[in-house]
């Protein structure tokens, strides 16, 4: 098995952020991603494998789909085929595959929705592009709807709001309705119904990893910073990417939640029965998948009998945490309802520096010079602070407040009309690595654009999804792979804690 | 005799349409929306929504951002339309309302702008490749239909006049239940065709992008997630979860 | 899917992770690394050791700090930092030393 992004044609940046290829049919094709094992399926109460009525099982669930969310049915209607949408998606600008459009990716869907429910549909197929479900459909389905971030880029163009992330999430609900489900998602929804995170982190091996966190920041700082976890009665529940347990640049921005929390005195701390903020329900469409996982978090909070819950940097948890936690765990009377309810990592650090409890020396960072990839679900799905915008002004507030080097991308590539990293929506998968390097074109040009103009060296994203994929990707554009850091990452370096050894009582 | 199956047409059409839509708008309004899916830039407030609305609906303002092109062609159109519609309510009233009259010469006028919004759009459909490969027939046919009645109507505006007099008598009458005589010039009779196969086709096309857009969870909900809970009398339903965490589980 | 060990199949998944964790051995490691195509030195070893004591102890592998933190003391600084870590396993030392060293795959965001 040679490694599975060794395929010889090397991206290129384009001209421009936003440019538009020339489309190539049957592009990305081929591109195709792991069908998860029978074990992984009915572990998310999906059949194990394709049922032999898949077509009826497959139509019934459209129907119920269209009756359950309006959405669903709302954008399969409404759309006029304006084309508003079609420059808008970083795989199609990256695979040049019309299929990737989103409108065109909506069809794939459409159709099949129109020939069953539409009287057009019915009497008028080759009117209106409807056309009946076959297997060829439903395979096409898999491929496309597994090139989608539901980044949601799209819905902000479109006229109507259409969203293709909903679509994407209501086909992949079809699909593993009738036992086709992707690998990667299912594996790990599996894994976390069972360990409690996406990593399959035992209780045992993630309060060694912490202890030896704990001793990095002590060699760092001189200080005993903590990071505790199951600690009963304690004030803050923190809920993170387990990535933030296992992976660079992640971990270092666990390291600087915990400078923040001791700097600020707070009591808190990690569960390791809820010790996962994503919430891979989401990219699979699944309501009730997505209500389990969250219900971890409400659990925990409960059991710990913490008074606030606080979310560390993860984009899609974020989403599901700020605009759907409250409906789908709450409701949260039993926390302290003079904090929002659950406050995001940022919120808590820019609090503690506008009221100046935390002391930060922003010289410590001058090496760097900063960009901030707004991602997308933070981006387009949520918000922070109680100001409108507050997604895109709390982080940068940060940034800003802890390095004194900083440089915005350009305006159609980032805040609402930020590009997916590429790695988003259940992609972030070694399977779909080419995909994953022609997606994240956009973004590395536009990188490029300010490290060329403004010598930028590191870029921050607030997701551990991002990060991973940057921090994979970015060599293949001639990028390092610590270009890529955690918002934390920087705080951390900046913030001086109360009897730390610094560089200047060493002189 | 054609008085008579233009009358049908017309009850018939109407029927249609207002029955057609009101069951979808009935639909959509009562389907369930399980979770706050408000794209950004959300408003936080009631009143910011009605407001994005409002800038959605009558500037067509993500389209604006989204493509100058499309924006240009849809604007002129539908504007237009909306305005040789207002102009066409002399037809419909006895004494024509003022302000009618008074939009009734920008009115005629905005037959071009239709016409040029609507063949804009057309040549982006032909020459544009991305918009040509999202093209189904009803795409074409949809803007040879509202070409075909923006057309036809101009000509009776600019060239061969028809009987108006007797149209709007015919009009008045129908609005009362009683057919009377309509002129039978091929070209109006192409006309009123083409309007009542418009409405006709309205609630089972991409027309339904009209009530749709008002109905889009994406624009239409409130960034209040945090503070407001919404649950779905479906999602009401699903099997309670343990509160606590379980023995057994236990870390 | 298999590897060959000396005539002996041993399953592996799409990704080349061995199916049945208890059918690793240094010969089948091996075999991994050169359908990796890389060339096994004492540092590898160091690594993949490791990583399977690690596993023996935690039944997951470690975080990829925890692992350069290990094998700096081990081996020392220039064998123990990131960089390094690429140069032997350019597919990263997290998921290429975890095929190697008969680990499964870390899955989630890393």
């Amino acid at each position: 098995m040679a490694p599975l992004d060794d395929k010889k044609d090397v991206p290129m940046f384009s001209d421009y952020p936003q440019q538009i290829p020339k489309i190539e049919c049957g592009a990305s094709l081929d591109t195709d991603t792991f069908k998860a094992y029978p074990e992984h399926n009915e572990a998310l109460g999906f059949p194990g494998e394709l049922l032999p009525n898949w077509k009826e099982v497959a139509i019934a669930k459209m129907g119920e789909l269209a009756k359950k969310n309006r959405a669903f049915q709302v954008y399969l209607d409404a759309c006029v085929k304006c084309g508003a949408c079609t420059d808008k998606c970083q795989y199609f600008l990256g695979t040049s595959d019309p299929k990737n459009m989103p409108v065109a990716r909506q069809d794939l869907l459409r159709s099949v929705y129109r020939r069953y429910f539409t009287f057009a549909g019915k009497y008028f197929p080759w009117l209106v592009g409807a056309r009946d479900l076959t297997k060829e459909v439903l395979d096409e389905w898999y491929t496309y709807y597994h090139q989608c971030s539901q980044c949601r880029r799209c819905a902000v163009a479109c006229p109507y709001g259409i969203d293709t992330a909903e679509i994407s999430m209501a086909a992949r609900e079809i699909l593993d309705s009738v036992g086709v489900g992707q690998k990667y998602c299912n594996e790990i929804i599996a894994k976390l119904k069972k360990t409690g995170n996406n990593l399959g982190l035992n209780p045992k091996a993630l309060r060694a990893t912490l202890e030896d966190m704990e001793e990095d920041l002590l060699d760092e700082t001189g200080v005993e910073v903590k990071i505790p976890l199951d600690v009963k009665g304690a004030d803050i529940l923190l809920i993170t990417p387990s990535a933030d347990f296992f992976a660079e640049p992640h971990i270092e921005g666990l390291m600087g939640y915990a400078k923040v929390f001791h700097s600020a005195g707070v009591s808190w701390t990690l569960s390791s029965y809820a010790s996962e903020a994503a919430n891979f329900g989401m990219f699979i469409g699944s309501y009730e998948n997505m209500r389990e996982v969250s219900w971890r978090i409400r659990q925990a909070a409960k059991d710990l009998g913490v008074k606030r819950i606080i979310f560390g940097e993860c984009g899609h948890a974020w989403r599901v945490a700020y605009s759907f936690l409250n409906t789908l765990a709450g409701p949260f009377d039993f926390l302290d309802q003079n904090y929002p309810i659950p406050q995001h990592i940022l919120e808590f650090t820019l609090d503690e520096i506008e009221s100046g409890r935390l002391k930060i020396d922003k010289s410590r960072n001058d090496e760097h010079v900063v960009t901030f990839h707004d991602s997308c679900n933070v981006a387009r799905g949520s918000a922070m602070g109680d100001k409108e915008g507050g997604q895109f002004d709390v982080p940068r507030a940060v940034l800003k407040a802890v390095c004194n080097n900083f440089h915005d991308m350009e305006r159609d590539t980032i805040r609402e009309n930020t590009f997916c990293c590429g790695g988003g929506g259940g992609l972030l998968t070694d399977d779909l690595m080419d995909l994953r390097i022609k997606g994240a074109k956009p973004r590395m040009t536009a990188l490029k654009q300010v490290a060329d103009e403004h010598g930028v060296n590191k870029m921050v994203a607030i997701c551990a999804i991002c990060k991973t994929q940057f921090a994979k990707v970015m060599p293949k554009y001639g990028f390092d792979m610590d270009t890529i850091q955690s918002a934390h990452q920087l705080v951390a370096n900046a913030v001086i804690l109360d009897g730390q050894e610094t560089e200047d009582d060493a002189e | 005799m054609i008085s008579t199956v233009y009358a049908v047409l017309f009850y018939l059409a109407t029927i249609l349409l207002v029955v057609g839509v009101g069951m979808r708008v009935w639909k959509y309004a009562t389907t369930p929306v399980p979770l706050n899916i408000v794209v950004s830039p959300a408003p936080r407030t009631k009143r910011g929504v009605v407001f994005r609305m409002f800038r959605e609906v009558i500037f067509f303002e993500s389209l604006f951002k989204s493509n100058k092109w499309i924006w240009i062609f849809a604007y002129l159109f539908h504007w237009g339309m909306l305005i040789v519609l207002l102009r066409h309510l002399r037809y419909f009233t006895l004494n024509t309302w003022w302000w009618v009259e008074i939009i009734s010469p920008i009115g005629r006028l905005m037959a071009f702008a239709m016409l040029a919004g609507l063949l804009g759009l057309w040549a982006r459909r032909v020459l544009q490749e991305r918009i040509r490969y999202i093209s189904n027939p009803s795409d074409h046919l949809m803007l040879a239909l509202l070409v075909g009645i923006a057309a036809s109507g101009a000509l009776m505006s600019y060239v061969t006049h028809t009987d108006i007099i007797m149209v709007k008598a015919y009009m008045l009458g129908l609005l009362r239940f009683r057919i009377g005589d309509m002129p039978t010039d091929p070209i109006l009779m192409v006309h009123l065709g083409l309007v009542a196969l418009l409405m006709i086709i309205f609630p089972i096309s991409k027309l339904l992008h009209v009530p749709g857009v008002f109905f889009a969870p994406s624009r239409t909900l409130v960034d209040n997630a945090r503070e407001k809970r919404r649950v779905s009398k479906w999602a009401r339903n699903l099997p309670p979860l343990p509160e606590g965490i379980p023995a057994n589980e236990e870390a | 899917m298999a590897y060959d060990v000396n005539g002996t199949a041993v399953e592996h998944d799409e990704e080349g992770y061995i199916t049945n964790l208890s059918d690793w051995s240094q010969e089948l490691a091996g075999v991994i690394a050169q359908a990796e195509e890389i060339e096994m030195t004492d540092e590898h070893w160091a690594v993949v050791n490791f990583l399977r004591d690690y596993y023996e102890e935690y039944q997951i592998a470690p975080a990829v700090r925890v692992l350069i933190k290990a094998i700096k003391k081990s081996m020392g600084p220039e064998v123990g930092n990131n960089k390094y870590m690429y140069e032997l396993f350019p597919y990263g030392p997290a998921k290429q030393a975890c095929k190697i060293a008969g680990l499964p795959k870390p899955t989630g965001c890393v």
